[in-house]
């Protein structure tokens, strides 16, 4: 755990030093601040709209720091050498594995702070409420959703050599389990065997980001989430996080490294 | 000045030469194609419309607080449209909602999980003041397709009715109005504001005449137009005029809807019936009316 | 020859039979031998040249004592631990052939980083870097991102990052591969004042030169396989010329072609 936690600070270290979470936080923050100075029939308390557009470029700027931090660690570790010297101590490459998880996804999870807290100001400025619950929720499943998306992205980056084919395909299918993930039960009603079967099968073995996607939950003021489901949606994450990761283990311990 | 300077600037004159001179050039060139006014039309051409539909759609969902029917949930066949659910949590509970809804019975563990993580109850913006949410989304809209009538005649329903902003209603009806001059739905909706909100009969006279005559040019040209607008209009007019204590102008409307009613009898009955009041002395109780004698 | 009677101490660094075959994409050449048989022992306080030409096998055998590259066949051992255990590099100190740090961190907190994975006490951690700055001439620059240092300047964070643990033994990869003469000699003494604290080094180079005045003994490779092993001094006078003619002679060169 010690050289996984050493491997993380130094990921953590590397997303506040680049500026990729600033620009996407400046452009969340100067877009919506755009848009909340737009004038809709002079009516100041519209927020929900804003609300919306907050949360989706939220959602654009986390996937990208996640898909992009994770991405293209081990390809640079390698890319650099840096992997030598490190690996060239007692750390084994499960560890390295697990602290470069572990790392992306505590920077995702700062990085997710500062905007929920970002959202929540945007919120406060022109509901005069804070749905502290409702609000929590949604950062803890989205966390717990970038999870997934981290472990994913690092099982592509042992698979696949260059880190911007890795991140094109990992986003393609975040984004495509993101949108027709729900209804993947629905399209396979309608089709033919063996077709049917099989969208059946790949509705049951994608993990269902989409789950953890409520939005239009805190966007419409609906009631927070019960605790126990949220508590089964995090064990959800969880178990297809150390799927990932074991299987990119799995692949990157017998991999020469040169 | 330093040479690359120097370089720098006669490079600089040289393009703004260029520029000024090849400018006209490219005007008479682009022919028709230099023609569109607006930033939209140029970046998004016709997909303009597809993105004004979407979010037209986008007002109704929130107008339902998130809980809408995707396009896959639609294409399954007899999904049952989603007031069914309402109607049924209202009088047989959650349960039965949970049937009828175009959501239906979970398929999966999955999909049962899933319906707690999204918004899967009916439910609408009836708080005052809480329909406000659906107004950008109205106005994106009409920015992107003005051509759209519909979204004018929602949001100044909305406007007027919900949220007493009766200026901003008839600001944007006049708004579609100037954008499509031949829609009798925009002059029906302005219409009701002039009557229903300014108590201006005599205009909401005036643009609902217009409005039948649009009904009738646009019948000619284009063949039959959807005959509700023009029943309601005919309708409005009628009650306009009997509230006013015109009869005959009255009774000439009601005439005229007669002739498009599922119901001519019992418009029949209350043309009787003006008649009668009409041959019986009587004063128009609206102190307006030599004004409104000289239409 | 009998090299533990030699010295009369167990080796730190033992190689046996040592084979490493590679996949090639090349067509009718499916299997490449980058090490063949190679067997050799180090002992504790020398410094061993590793020389070869390039591609010869020398990274090859690196990677394996690092646990890089796994053997095809044969074994390697580290304080008589299988290199295939983590644990084996508990001890060491790797310098790999141009490497470039984490450019976001310091030279200070890339050397805390590597203290953190050796589990090196929190409280020994601060002079224990303190004193590996001094050592590479780091001192000055020490809260500078590595990004903004010179290469001389990457190579000294490097051995810097070699010695954090105080290792017992250092594998250094062609140390001053890349260096300008002052950087070499810096380099050079640096592994002579390792040397003289008893450490022991194993390190690659072309640099005859610079080989003859620091090691104790040599291995020659060629084609991946050992051809010459031995004190410099006897190798000059088994050939009756310098390190760098004998070299030429070892890998089969003629001068005169």
């Amino acid at each position: 755990m010690n050289n996984a936690l050493a491997v993380a600070s130094v990921v953590v270290k590397e997303l506040y030093r680049r500026k990729d979470f600033y620009v996407l936080f400046v452009l969340t923050a100067v877009i919506t601040l755009l848009m909340g100075a737009l004038n809709f029939f002079n009516d100041d308390k519209i927020v929900r709209y804003l609300k919306e557009i907050c949360l989706l470029l939220i959602w654009i700027s986390a996937l990208v720091i996640a898909v992009g931090t994770s991405a293209r660690q081990i390809p640079s570790e390698r890319e650099n050498r840096t992997v030598f010297p490190l690996l060239a101590k007692p750390i084994t490459r499960g560890q390295l594995i697990a602290g470069k998880f572990l790392g992306c996804w505590l920077a995702c999870g700062l990085a997710l702070i500062v905007f929920y807290l970002f959202f929540g100001v945007i919120s406060v400025s022109r509901e005069h409420q804070l749905p502290m619950a409702s609000y929590f929720q949604a950062l803890w499943l989205h966390w717990w959703m970038l999870g997934v998306v981290v472990a994913m992205a690092l099982l592509g980056s042992v698979l696949f050599a260059a880190p911007s084919s890795n991140a094109t395909i990992c986003l393609l299918l975040i984004l495509g389990i993101l949108l027709l993930g729900r209804h993947l039960n629905k399209v396979a009603v309608q089709l033919a065997e063996p077709m049917s079967t099989v969208v059946y099968v790949v509705y049951f073995a994608v993990p269902h980001l989409e789950l953890f996607d409520v939005r239009d939950l805190v966007v419409h003021n609906w009631d927070p989430i019960n605790w126990l489901i949220c508590v089964g949606a995090t064990f959800y994450a969880a178990a297809y996080a150390v799927f990932f990761l074991f299987a990119a283990w799995l692949v990157f311990r017998r991999q020469p490294l040169v | 000045m330093p040479a690359p300077s120097l370089i720098l600037a006669l490079l600089f004159v040289v393009c703004f030469t260029l520029a000024t001179w090849l400018q006209p050039w490219h005007q008479s060139w682009a022919g028709g194609r230099a023609q569109s006014s607006s930033l939209l039309d140029i970046v998004m051409g016709d997909s303009q419309q597809l993105f004004a539909n979407h979010f037209f759609t986008k007002a109704d969902v929130y107008f339902h607080s998130g809980y809408y029917p995707s396009v896959f949930d639609q294409a399954i066949g007899g999904a049952p449209h989603m007031t069914a659910a309402k109607d049924a949590a209202t009088e047989h509970g959650p349960e039965h909602a949970e049937e009828t809804g175009f959501l239906g019975r979970p398929r999966d563990w999955i999909d049962r999980f899933s319906r707690n993580l999204y918004p899967s109850r009916h439910s609408h913006l009836d708080s005052p003041g809480e329909a406000r949410e659906i107004l950008p989304w109205l106005r994106i809209a009409a920015d992107l397709d003005p051509h759209k009538v519909e979204t004018y005649t929602v949001a100044a329903y909305w406007l007027r009715q919900h949220l007493n902003k009766v200026d901003e209603a008839e600001q944007f009806l006049r708004a579609g109005w100037r954008a499509n001059p031949d829609s009798y739905e925009i002059l029906f909706e302005l219409g009701r504001v002039f009557d229903e909100n300014r108590g201006d009969f005599q205009r909401a006279s005036n643009v609902w005449e217009l409005a039948v005559r649009k009904w009738h040019e646009r019948s000619a040209r284009n063949g039959k137009q959807d005959d509700f607008i023009l029943e309601q209009t005919l309708t409005h007019l009628a009650q306009l005029e009997e509230r006013e204590g015109y009869w005959e102008k009255a009774i000439a409307y009601l005439e005229k809807l007669k002739a498009f009613s599922p119901h001519p009898n019992v418009i029949q009955q209350h043309i009787e019936e003006l008649k009668r009041k009409a041959v019986a002395p009587s004063v128009p109780n609206n102190s307006v009316s030599p004004q409104a004698g000289k239409r | 020859m009998d090299q533990a009677n030699l010295f009369g101490m167990e080796p730190i660094l033992k190689i046996e039979d040592l084979v490493v075959e590679y996949r090639t994409r090349e067509f009718g050449q499916r299997v490449r031998i980058a090490v063949n048989r190679l067997s050799l022992e180090v002992f504790p306080g020398e410094v061993f040249g590793f020389l070869g030409p390039n591609g010869a096998g020398k990274t090859t055998t690196m990677n394996v004592l690092l646990g890089f590259v796994p053997a095809t066949r044969g074994a390697a051992y580290v304080f008589n631990v299988n290199v295939r255990d983590p644990i084996a590099r508990q001890r060491i100190g790797y310098l790999p052939e141009l490497t470039y740090y984490y450019k976001f961190l310091t030279a200070e907190e890339l050397l805390r980083f590597y203290a953190r994975i050796f589990r090196i006490p929190r409280a020994e951690v601060g002079p224990r870097v303190d004193e590996v700055l001094k050592l590479v001439e780091l001192d000055a620059a020490r809260k500078r991102p590595i990004k903004t240092y010179s290469k001389g300047m990457q190579q000294r964070v490097g051995l810097a990052q070699a010695l954090i643990n105080n290792p017992d033994l250092l594998i250094l990869d062609e140390p001053t591969s890349g260096l300008d003469p002052i950087g070499r000699m810096k380099v050079r003494e640096i592994i002579q004042r390792l040397k003289q604290t008893g450490k022991t080094v194993f390190f690659s180079s072309h640099e005859l030169g610079e080989v003859e005045t620091v090691c104790d003994r040599v291995a020659i490779l060629y084609q991946g396989e050992l051809k010459a092993i031995g004190r410099v001094s006897e190798l000059v006078e088994k050939y009756e010329c310098n390190l760098e003619q004998a070299f030429l002679k070892v890998v089969g060169y003629n001068s005169e072609r």
